[in-house]
């Protein structure tokens, strides 16, 4: 079959840009498949991470602002206590206000006392195993509340990051097959391993639960 | 080195064409994660009218559960238990699949069984798989089959995606003319992820 140029040249790019998407994504593959493997093998003694966690507990006289809004009261104590992260786990009580600062291996529980103006900061610190495992999983997703996205600019700049690489990693596969089909007869197999690739996964997508 | 590389070429088509459905999975369902309250609007989970049956005695066993296990396997359900919770005369476990959640609710006094489930559809079928066995319930995790199955495929994808990418360095560096461009195309990688782990940690 004659093969036209605008052919050849998505031929061309498909090729080039596999090759140098995947370069560029090397480090970011590494670091979501070795967290992937540690958050799906918590036994693993060499990763542990919780019990070799590390806690404080301080305590932080706070100015309140005039109404106690709990957006208001957050954004105060978290600028006094010179704190920054994903805030979530809200609860506001007339009397006070808890809520969770995170970073990747590193969360704050507070609890500020509207009555005294005290902020107790109970912190917990993981090792380098527990951060890659929360990095792995940090999007600031509020699951009782989907539609609201990340409170923190470096969330959404790493949920951003995140989007790019399973772009990347998609097209990776997609120009796989294009490149595969240009050499097809030469690898013959391809269309087998390909095929029973894409029956697994589709039993587990699409089958499982109708049977 | 260029003597292997035929060889190397051959491995890194075929594993790769045969790992790149499950690589589309566990990237699809990043962007379902990230993007729950728009994917939420656009597949709206689906409620199944909720089902009551009673059953001819409750089975016990000898943990909670085999004893939910005995009773998905009276009721004809299959799945894998996501956790038990047992109360004085109340004992319930969602039952999940890719894309099917099923709550089972038993009443110990009366036999009765209360089973509601929703349909998740295709897109909280992969975020399902990509959360799967997890670091959650391990005790628990792995009780059907089919997660058995996954637990060693989601494995195996990660370490053939490890090998991919020494495999696809290795014939990168063959490439004379692709050289300079990767390495640059490198660089830059290692760059924006060096700023965001600054940026984070």
């Amino acid at each position: 079959m004659p093969t036209t140029p605008l052919a050849k040249a998505l031929n061309y790019w498909n090729r080039k840009l596999h090759i140098h998407i995947g370069l560029f994504l090397l480090f970011f593959i590494w670091l979501f498949a070795c967290s992937g493997l540690l958050l799906n093998h918590s036994s693993w003694k060499f990763a542990s991470f919780w019990e070799e966690r590390e806690q404080t507990t301080t305590l932080t006289r706070i100015q309140l602002p005039a109404p106690l809004d709990s957006a208001l009261v957050i954004r105060q104590v978290v600028r006094q206590l010179g704190i920054a992260g994903e805030v979530s786990e809200i609860k506001m009580t007339l009397d006070s206000v808890d809520f969770r600062v995170t970073v990747p291996g590193y969360g704050r529980n507070l609890h500020v006392d509207f009555r005294n103006g005290l902020c107790t900061q109970k912190a917990f610190r993981f090792n380098l195993w527990g951060k890659l495992r929360t990095l792995h999983t940090f999007n600031g997703a509020n699951k009782t509340h989907p539609e609201s996205g990340p409170n923190w600019w470096v969330t959404t700049t790493w949920v951003l990051a995140m989007d790019g690489i399973a772009l990347g990693l998609l097209f990776l596969c997609v120009s796989s097959w294009v490149m595969w089909y240009k050499v097809r007869r030469e690898f013959g197999w391809g269309a087998l391993v390909l095929g029973l690739g894409l029956l697994g996964a589709g039993y587990f997508v699409f089958l499982l639960r109708m049977v | 080195m260029k003597k292997y590389y035929p060889l190397v070429r051959t491995l890194h088509l075929y594993f790769g064409l045969f790992i790149s459905p499950f690589v589309l999975i566990f990237s699809v369902s990043v962007l379902v994660f990230n993007h729950a309250g728009f994917f939420d609007r656009l597949t709206p989970v689906k409620a199944i009218p909720v089902e009551r049956i009673k059953l001819d005695g409750i089975p016990r066993d000898t943990s909670d559960l085999l004893t939910a296990k005995a009773i998905i396997a009276k009721l004809g359900i299959e799945g894998e238990i996501d956790f038990i919770s047992i109360k004085e005369d109340h004992i319930s476990f969602p039952v999940l699949k890719p894309g099917l959640r099923t709550k089972i609710e038993v009443d110990t006094r009366t036999d009765s069984v209360r089973i509601s489930r929703q349909e998740e559809g295709t897109l909280r079928a992969t975020s399902y798989l990509h959360t799967m066995p997890g670091q959650h319930n391990a005790r628990l995790r792995g009780n059907s089959i089919f997660l058995k199955i996954w637990k060693l495929l989601a494995d195996g994808v990660v370490y053939l995606l490890l090998l991919l990418t020494a495999s696809g360095i290795f014939l990168w560096w063959c490439l004379k003319v692709e050289r300079r461009l990767g390495l640059a195309a490198m660089a830059l990688g290692v760059l924006l992820f060096s700023a965001l782990l600054l940026l984070i940690f």
